[in-house]
């Protein structure tokens, strides 16, 4: 009995040492990629944000309206923004490298799985960022042109049809990256179907005779426009 | 040769069978059944009696009008009237009536004009406005003898205007043409003028035709055009342009009008930086002294439009233009009295002018921008005016020109800045 027990116990020991001599060496290599990706996505991090000063990158950010995004939104610079995500991606790759160094089962094929998720996950960024770029410039299109055609609620109708362009854009970004794909987007036609149809209900139901005076002056508009731009020339 | 693909074909063969031509009369038009009769006898009047020795070509372009102008163009023939007055011409009078291709505007057909001359080798190019004020054969003539002798070779004609007439020439074009520029241009938006025929050709070869410039407001950029190659340029009396004619809303010219100066200042940025000083422009003519009266309309609803406007697009302000200044504009703006500081007006002009170098705002969006504000301006203006005498504000008006001028170097900071 006490032999037996010896020899279970020496099994346990040869087998723990075994795993231990075995996972010693997958551990301090685990760390090593660890550590190595750290400085590596630094290292990118930095080229990245210097190449886009070098390219004036933050100009074209200004430029587009992305800076304005971005400063709305309380998040730092274009430059600075794209330099961090490729230091996380960088990075993220080296931690899932290293775990799966490791050869924990219930890690095996992270490697795999992160690498075809990252260009998903780059092309919803780059979904959002113009829905963002669009939305912004239906803002700035709608308002202008609805204070300038003396429509009231200007900014209403412009906030609106931003959220709306930046609402799809978040969707579209959803389903690029596979989350609830499903729920998304039945909550997302829902609500916008809901929305189209309150506003039909609301204009033709509850603002008849406005609808109706629209439509007359829009139709009218070619025949008499106002001939008040002479007085100014 | 490029530029005869702007001429459609059968121009093209009516040109080559008139051969070369010393004077060409260009009348673009659209709608102009009205007027353009009385205009093509004064040309033909003109060139008859006045003209007979030269060789001399009228070209219609007309943009596809629906009222039968065209078809009264070629039949227009002369009255009695003008027979006693007009000698028998010694050469052969040419009248083109074509529809242009190509965009739709006026850019266009004064394209197809400048090419014609080109082609006929013409000496003087003439447009005259098909529903002008009292085109008369006389005028048609002060307006071609200038540039005959080579006294100058850009003649654009002036009014005596009543100092309310005419708020956005006098409280921005005027003012801002002259300060950059620095010629004291007084209607930088007339559509009339004559050109020598190397100033035409110049033209051509310039690569705004398709641009927005030339879209919205081809009559100032052919001025600013001129004074910036160094033509000589000069000015002619004409009387005052009447109300009647209008197409365009008021925040549409507007708009076009900012585009085409924002157009304008980027085409020739090179040489208004450095221009200083304003020189005076020779004057043609007589000044006819018949100024109408101002026009008048409801200031105070359009200062509460402005109003409106102006606090409906504060976040498309922020955008664009400085803390400090913009605080200035909604105090101004958010207070009972209606009034405009000539110096914040000066200012705002060119922060916005500024902007256009840098910025997520496009030139257009800019321009609908500024509408609110020339609103407010213009409404401010017309009530100050209203109680003060004439002398007055035409001293008003001259001061504003001074204080562009002298805050030109804001303007001129911001735009190298942003180079």
């Amino acid at each position: 009995m006490i032999q037996e027990i010896a020899e279970a116990l020496a099994q346990s020991w040869q087998n723990f040492a075994t795993a231990f001599v075995l996972f010693v060496p997958r551990l301090v290599a685990a760390g090593i990629i660890f550590g190595a990706g750290f400085v590596v996505a630094l290292l990118a991090r930095r080229l990245v944000r210097g190449g886009l000063g070098w390219l004036q990158f933050d100009r074209l950010a200004t430029r587009t309206g992305a800076s304005e995004m971005l400063r709305l939104a309380d998040m730092p610079g274009a430059d600075v923004l794209i330099a961090k995500i490729i230091f996380w991606i960088v990075w993220v790759g080296f931690i899932v490298s290293a775990v799966d160094t490791l050869q924990f089962g219930p890690f095996q094929g992270l490697v795999q799985e992160f690498f075809s998720f990252v260009p998903r996950v780059l092309l919803a960024l780059l979904v959002l960022a113009l829905g963002f770029l669009v939305g912004n410039f239906v803002w700035r299109a709608t308002l202008l042109a609805s204070v300038n055609a003396g429509l009231p609620g200007a900014r209403v109708l412009s906030g609106t049809l931003r959220l709306l362009v930046i609402a799809i854009a978040v969707v579209m970004a959803l389903e690029q990256l596979g989350l609830a794909t499903t729920v998304v987007l039945t909550a997302f036609a829902i609500a916008f179907g809901a929305l189209m149809l309150g506003l039909a209900i609301a204009f033709g139901l509850g603002g008849r005779d406005a609808a109706r005076q629209l439509l007359e002056q829009h139709l009218q508009a070619h025949e008499a426009r106002e001939p008040d731009a002479t007085p100014h020339l | 040769m490029e530029q005869l693909s702007a001429l459609p074909d059968a121009l093209l063969r009516q040109l080559i069978a008139v051969g070369q031509v010393d004077v060409l009369v260009g009348l673009p038009t659209l709608n102009n059944a009205a007027t353009v009769v009385d205009v093509v006898r004064a040309v033909h009047v003109c060139f008859t009696r006045d003209f007979p020795r030269l060789r001399t070509v009228m070209i219609n372009s007309d943009g596809g009008s629906t009222d039968g102008t065209p078809e009264l163009i070629r039949s227009a023939s002369f009255t009695e009237a003008d027979m006693v007055l007009t000698s028998h011409p010694l050469r052969t009078l040419h009248r083109i009536v074509v529809p242009y291709h190509g965009l739709p505007g006026k850019h266009t057909a004064l394209r197809t004009v400048f090419a014609a001359g080109e082609l006929t080798q013409a000496k003087v190019v003439v447009v005259l406005d098909p529903s002008g004020p009292a085109t008369t054969p006389g005028r048609v003539t002060e307006m071609i003898t200038p540039i005959t002798r080579s006294e100058v070779e850009f003649l654009a004609p002036c009014h005596s205007r009543h100092p309310r007439d005419g708020v956005l020439v006098t409280q921005l074009v005027r003012p801002l043409v002259r300060a950059l520029y620095g010629v004291a241009l007084d209607e930088p938006l007339g559509p009339e003028f004559s050109c020598s025929g190397r100033f035409a050709s110049r033209c051509l070869e310039r690569d705004i035709w398709d641009h927005e410039a030339a879209r919205f407001a081809i009559d100032m950029w052919l001025r600013t055009e001129a004074v910036a190659e160094g033509f000589a340029v000069g000015q002619i009396w004409r009387p005052a342009p009447t109300v009647a004619g209008a197409r365009t809303r008021l925040r549409e010219a507007v708009q076009q009008v900012v585009m085409a100066l924002i157009e304008s200042l980027r085409a020739h940025d090179s040489f208004w930086r450095k221009a200083n000083g304003v020189v005076e422009l020779r004057r043609w003519g007589t000044d006819p002294k018949d100024s109408p009266d101002a026009p008048t309309w409801d200031y105070q609803a359009l200062a509460e439009q402005a109003r409106h406007d102006i606090g409906e697009i504060r976040p498309l302000l922020k955008e664009v233009l400085e803390a400090t200044l913009l605080a200035r504009i909604v105090e101004e703006t958010s207070s009972l009295e209606l009034r405009s500081d000539d110096e914040l007006w000066v200012r705002t002009v060119y922060a916005l002018a500024a902007a256009t170098r840098r910025g997520p705002t496009s030139i257009e969006h800019l321009a609908g921008i500024f509408v609110p504000l020339y609103l407010w301006r213009a409404a401010a203006f017309m009530a100050h005016a209203a109680i003060e005498t004439d002398a007055t504000v035409r001293e008003e008006l001259e001061s504003l020109c001074q204080t562009f001028q002298r805050l030109k170097p804001l303007l001129v900071d911001h735009w190298s800045a942003e180079v």
